[in-house]
This record gives C-alpha cells, sequence and structure tokens, in this order.
C-alpha cells in the first residue's frame, strides 16, 4: 500500500509537471510554419480581421498567419508575461500607438530596420503621416499603422435641417454653432449635444486651446489655463442645457431621433445603422471654423514584434509580408468603421463612398487627425476618465480636479524605473 | 479507540527505528490537493509579498526598496498613493459594513418563508436561486437598466428621479441592491438545508407553552443554526471584502471617489493601461490581505464564544 501511493504521488507529479510544460513546448511557435499574430480585436471588427487573414492564408504564404484575438486588457498582461519569460511569444501583434514608446524604452521591441530592404513599399509615402511617425523612434522603426481611428460626430440631418441649418456647409461646426443651435431645440425636448466618453472630447478641445500632454516629453503638463478653458466649455454648455442632463444615455437619446450632434469614435458607425432616420458623419465640435485648426482626437492600431529568440529573420520577413499584404488590401478593414492607415485605400472607389474617408481625402483633414503619443498617455487617460464626469457636472471644481490630476500623475511617473 | 493504539506504541517504535519508514498513505490522498495548491496559491502568494518589497514594472528589473511601498501608502500623507489607499479602503470597508448584515438577513429571511412551504415554493427556490449564476458583467448590465434616470423601472416604481449611480447615498444603495440580489442564492442554501434539519419537535413543544413566531426564529430557529451562520458571515466577509466589478461598471468608482474601492485601484495600479507600479499595488493588496484575515479572525472568536 505504502509502496502505491508512493508510486501515485510520482505518477501525479510527472502528470502535473509535464502538463505544465508540455502546454508550452506543444503551442511552441518556433518549429511550426505559422506567424502567431495576437490582436485585440474581439468586437465585430475582429470579423473583418479574420476575413482579411483568411483571405492571405489562400495566396499561399511561405508562413500561414494565425489569427488570435484576446481581449484587450488581459492581452496587454499577458504580453508582458511572456516576453519576460521568453517563451510563446506572438510573432506579430497588434498593439495601440500610445503604448510604443513606453515599450521601446523598456527594450522590448524588436525594429524592423533589418527587414524592410525586402518590402520597399512599407515606407512614409505610402501611410497617412500622422500614424506613420509614431513608429519611428530614435531613427529606428518599430511598428507599421494598420489604421488610424478618429473621435469624430454624427449629426441627425433632419435635425441640423431645422435648428441649425447651413452649419455643414464648410463641414465644420464649431462650439458656437452647436450652442445656438441647442438653445433653439430647447424648446421642443430636443438636445443640442451629448456628452460622451470624455476622454477624446477633452484632448482634442484641449489641443484646440493650444495644451499640451507634456513639454519635455516626460513631466506631464496637464494643470493649466487650456485644460480650465477646456472643461470650462463643456460646462457652460451643460448649465445652458445645449447638452443632455447627468444620468441620460446620449447614445440612445441619438438613435430616438433626441439629439442633433452626437460625438463618437468611427468605429461605433455599425452600431448607429438602425436608426430611423437620416444621420451624417463630420468633424468632431471645433473652436473656430479654420480649417488649418481642426483637431480631431485619433489613435491608431500598430504592427509590432516583441523580441523573442524563437523567432527566426526568415519567420519576421514572414510576418513583415502579412504586414505589407495588408497595406495594399485594407478595404476590409474600412468596412469595419476604420480608417486604413495605407494611403492605397485612397484608389477604392467603393472605400471613397464609405462617411469615414472624408477624414482621409482631404490633406487638410488628414494633418487635423491627432495621436496623443506622450509616454505616459495611459495614466492620463485613466484619470481623465476618472474624474472628467464630476468635472463636467460640476461635483468636483476645476482647480482642485486638476491639481489633483496633475498630482497623480507626478507620482505614478516618479515610480518608473526606465525612465531615461 | 485510544487504548488499542496505545497497546501498540512500542511495537510502532520498533517498526520506525528499525525502517525509518514513513507512512506515505495520507501524502497519497493530499497530493493532488498539496501540488495545486502549491502551484496556484502558496507561489504566487509568496510571490506577491516579495514584490510589495520592490519597485518593478513587470517588464524590467525589480529593484529591492525594502519598505518604501508600505511607508508611502501607509503614512507618507503628500503622495497621491496615500490618498487612493486609505480613500480605497475606507470605501471597502464601507461596502462590507453595508451589504454583509443584508447578504445574511435576507437569504436568512427568505430561506425561513421556504422553508415553510408554501405553494409554489419550488419555484421560488429557483427563481431566488437564479442570480447567483449569471456573471457580474450580466448583473451590472441588467441593473443599469433598472437604474436608469428616465427609463428605468426603479424610478417608475418610486415616481422619482433619483439619479441612483452618480449621487450619494443612492450609489452605495444601488451597489448593495445589486450586491444583494446577485448572491442571495449560495447562503440561501445553505440556510435551508440547515433548517430542514431542526427537529420539528422543538416547534412543538414551544407551540404547547404559546411560544409566537418570533419567539421561535429567536430561541429556536437561530440558535439551532449558528454554526451555518457563522460560517456564512465569514465567508461573505471574505466575500465581500474582494468587491470588484460591482462599483467598476456601475458606479465607476463614482461621484468624486466615494464608490472606489481597493480593488480597483490594486488593478489599475499593476494592470492598467500605463506603465505597471506592481511594487505599489502588491503592498496595497497585501494590506488588505491582512485586513481581512483580521477580520474574519475578529468574527471567528466573537460568534464561538457568545455563549
Amino acid at each position: 500500500m505504502r509502496k502505491l501511493g508512493l508510486l501515485f504521488m510520482a505518477i501525479i507529479l510527472v502528470v502535473t509537471l509535464s502538463a505544465c510544460s508540455g502546454k508550452s513546448s506543444g503551442s511552441n511557435s518556433s518549429s511550426s510554419k505559422e506567424i502567431v499574430f495576437w490582436n485585440p480585436f474581439t468586437g465585430p471588427d475582429g470579423q473583418n480581421m479574420k476575413k482579411m487573414v483568411n483571405e492571405y492564408n489562400k495566396t499561399n504564404p511561405k508562413y500561414k498567419i494565425k489569427n488570435i484575438s484576446l481581449k484587450e486588457g488581459d492581452m496587454y498582461t499577458k504580453i508582458q508575461t511572456v516576453v519576460n519569460s521568453g517563451k510563446n511569444v506572438p510573432d506579430l501583434m497588434i498593439v495601440h500607438a500610445e503604448r510604443i514608446k513606453q515599450y521601446v524604452d523598456n527594450g522590448m521591441l524588436t525594429s524592423y530596420d533589418d527587414y524592410l530592404s525586402d518590402y520597399p513599399e512599407i515606407k512614409g509615402e505610402n501611410y497617412m503621416q500622422e500614424a506613420w511617425k509614431i513608429g519611428d523612434i530614435d531613427g529606428s522603426r518599430y511598428s507599421v499603422p494598420l489604421d488610424i481611428h478618429s473621435f469624430v460626430m454624427y449629426y441627425n440631418k433632419n435635425l441640423v435641417e431645422k435648428y441649425a441649418p447651413g452649419v455643414l456647409d464648410d463641414n465644420i461646426v464649431t462650439f458656437d454653432e452647436i450652442e445656438a443651435a441647442g438653445k433653439k431645440s430647447q424648446k421642443d425636448k430636443i438636445t443640442g449635444l451629448g456628452i460622451t466618453w470624455v476622454k477624446p472630447n477633452f484632448l482634442s478641445l484641449y489641443a484646440q486651446h493650444g495644451g499640451k500632454l507634456t513639454e519635455n516629453g516626460t513631466d506631464p503638463t496637464i494643470n493649466n489655463d487650456q485644460a480650465k478653458a477646456t472643461f470650462g466649455l463643456w460646462k457652460d454648455l451643460l448649465k445652458e442645457k445645449v447638452t443632455n442632463k447627468e444620468g441620460q444615455n446620449p447614445g440612445q437619446m441619438f438613435l430616438q431621433g433626441k439629439l442633433i450632434f452626437y460625438p463618437e469614435g468611427i468605429w461605433m458607425n455599425n452600431n448607429l445603422k438602425d436608426a430611423k432616420f437620416e444621420y451624417g458623419l463630420t468633424n468632431a465640435p471645433q473652436l473656430s471654423d479654420d480649417k488649418s485648426k481642426l483637431v480631431n482626437w485619433s489613435s491608431s492600431h500598430q504592427f509590432v514584434m516583441f523580441k523573442s529568440k524563437e523567432r527566426s529573420d526568415e519567420k519576421a520577413k514572414g510576418a513583415i509580408a502579412f504586414v505589407d499584404w495588408v497595406r495594399a488590401h485594407s478595404l476590409e478593414w474600412a468596412k469595419a468603421g476604420q480608417n486604413p492607415a495605407s494611403l492605397k485605400i485612397l484608389d477604392d472607389p467603393e472605400y471613397q463612398k464609405m462617411p469615414q474617408s472624408f477624414l482621409l481625402k482631404d490633406p487638410k483633414e488628414q494633418a487635423s487627425l491627432k495621436i496623443f503619443d506622450y509616454k505616459y498617455n495611459g495614466y492620463v487617460s485613466e484619470e481623465i476618465d476618472a474624474k472628467g464626469l464630476d468635472i463636467i457636472f460640476g461635483k468636483t471644481p476645476i482647480d482642485k480636479a486638476l491639481v489633483n490630476i496633475q498630482k497623480t500623475l507626478e507620482d505614478k511617473i516618479a515610480k518608473d524605473n526606465s525612465k531615461k | 479507540m485510544e487504548v488499542p493504539v496505545k497497546s501498540m506504541e512500542p511495537k510502532m517504535k520498533i517498526e520506525r527505528s528499525k525502517r525509518k519508514s514513513v507512512n506515505w498513505t495520507p501524502w497519497f490522498f493530499i497530493t493532488p490537493h498539496l501540488v495545486i495548491f502549491g502551484l496556484f496559491f502558496l507561489v504566487p502568494i509568496l510571490f506577491g509579498i516579495y514584490i510589495s518589497f520592490t519597485s518593478w514594472d513587470l517588464v524590467g528589473k525589480a529593484n529591492f526598496v525594502g519598505l518604501a511601498n508600505y511607508k508611502e501608502i501607509l503614512f507618507q500623507k503628500d503622495s497621491s498613493f496615500y490618498t487612493q489607499f486609505h480613500n480605497g479602503l475606507k470605501n471597502t470597508f464601507i461596502f462590507v459594513i453595508l451589504s454583509v448584515p443584508c447578504c445574511i438577513v435576507v437569504p436568512l429571511l427568505l430561506a425561513s418563508a421556504l422553508n415553510a412551504k408554501p405553494r409554489f415554493h419550488k419555484l421560488f427556490q429557483s427563481i431566488f436561486y437564479m442570480p447567483s449564476l449569471f456573471s457580474i458583467s450580466a448583473v451590472v448590465i441588467i441593473w443599469t437598466l433598472m437604474f436608469n434616470v428616465n427609463q428605468g423601472p426603479v424610478n417608475n416604481l418610486l415616481g422619482k428621479s433619483i439619479l441612483w449611480t452618480s449621487t450619494q447615498p443612492y450609489a452605495w444603495a444601488a451597489i448593495v441592491i445589486v450586491t444583494v440580489w446577485w448572491c442571495i442564492g449560495g447562503n440561501m442554501i445553505i440556510y435551508q438545508a440547515a433548517l430542514n434539519g431542526i427537529s420539528k419537535d422543538y416547534y412543538e413543544a414551544a407551540e404547547i407553552d404559546g411560544a409566537s413566531s418570533i419567539q421561535k426564529f429567536f430561541k429556536i430557529t437561530l440558535p439551532s443554526i449558528r454554526g451555518q451562520i457563522l460560517y456564512t458571515v465569514v465567508i461573505t466577509t471574505i466575500a465581500q471584502f474582494n468587491i470588484y466589478g460591482q462599483p467598476l461598471m456601475l458606479t465607476g468608482g463614482g461621484p468624486i471617489d466615494s464608490t472606489r474601492v481597493l480593488l480597483m485601484d490594486i488593478q489599475q495600479n499593476a494592470f492598467g493601461s500605463g506603465q505597471s507600479i506592481a511594487g505599489i499595488a502588491s503592498a496595497m493588496a497585501f494590506i488588505l490581505g491582512l485586513c481581512i484575515m483580521i477580520v474574519s479572525l475578529i468574527q471567528f472568536l466573537f460568534l464561538r464564544n457568545r455563549d
């Protein structure tokens, strides 16, 4: 019996341990002819990405793509662990533009420099500039953009005609115009402007006021007059009853035809298709009519390769072959509501008809797309998202909140060991 | 049983000294659990405690900083981590104090009612138990609609337009209501089983003596299921200390961070959208763990010695 027990224990131990190690060697990618591709597309856009990968695999490339969509939060947590352990690092991955600086500073990314000579079309001229320059750090290329997605504004065509005729002639709606329209529509219980996701709304207006998240690339600058003016304007609009009230859902109001202007991301377009009225897409609300001063908050999905000893040069080239293919075949991605970063899309008549294409067709519109690629953008987002609504709805005074945000950012940044 | 064991002792001693053998049989029974416990529980805990003594971003090298993280969150008043930690811990305690009694009393009352075997009691039992099967995200989505200012049934029933999720004290009320609704099932099943085990004789005797039903409840029912109540109080308290999903999705920690609980800060510091501040997060988590242990211990001692 004792010997039997010992044997059993040994078997269990062996099984457990081999199960653990077996898992890692089982999905070990280095030996197979597959490019493991991680991305955060778990929403409807995941279907579009899947289609693109399938299309690519049908072209019989040397390395086929294995598409793995992970929940965004999980993906960003997981990548740190796998890079630390050096095992199962994906061959290719999509990350958001704002994170790239941090990854490069931590020495986590492989540069594209050694491989790009084989893919001459992956070059600045072929991509939308704001998205392309994100990957250029200290003279090396660390990422290639997939898209540039912007936070714009939807409008109800009937209501605009009724309360703000003519404001869309130049395709720029100013806050003044919104205010006038909202005051007119009040008596009919129609709301002028929706208070939506605070972060992009804030950052876009903050940039129009000339505000910057940092002056020297490290220290945050948020407690300033520009930020005060930004929150001040939103508070005023609330006070004038131009915006929706607290607790109301602007998305619902827009679909019910009770909201004129609805600031949201271009990626929301597919969700609004059930609307029973005609609606359009235009720039985010602006301070001035001047086209050269336009700002539309944007972010970008970028292809990167995290450092891995298991990835051979051949394999890296196989991954970049896919990136290059996507550059030439990004219509499917535009169908997800996104704006592909590859300018080749502008030759496509089908894309030209898509509502979000106005942002790429005109060079001045292109110049309005602004990515906030401050290294500590993540901290800023968390703070604005946590405190923004309290500020706009008047629960915390603007001054006090900005002091608080500035202090929190400074304290968090002080903890960064990798700081240069 | 003791006598034969004692008589066997000399013989066993001889055997041990002869072969120095260990009895492996009990090991064989606990090995699976021990391996899993060690791999997935003990090792991570020890590693987490180690991280709390370092400054680390989960990527580079972890710098050992001794007790600096603890000093900062506990005593350094000008640090925003101090504010975070104290506010988070305070809110966590508020939530525990508000929700644990409700999570005990409501299921107990429902269990007593079901125990009287009214009509359709099986049906009601299933209805009461059902919320426990939902995930917290589903629960919060349902209740966000319920608490909606204009279209929500709660405000319509009350005939008011209360901002349930963004003004106090309604935000706490909403969180507690959601929590109680969600976790009725688990405790209710335990109480039902316990109530079934009470002998009918007690109640009959009490009835003959002319006891009212309230008296019966407090003099017979409660004392008879004290063990189960003790167990559920401790388990529920531990569970509620780990509150995270309800405020995260229902109130977003607002208004003005008044429902921001400690786990939200821990999560954001360790796995937020910025660079990880794992050292501070681990220190916060360790102190939260200590709090849970101490509170459970006090409850255990207090409830056990109340006789």
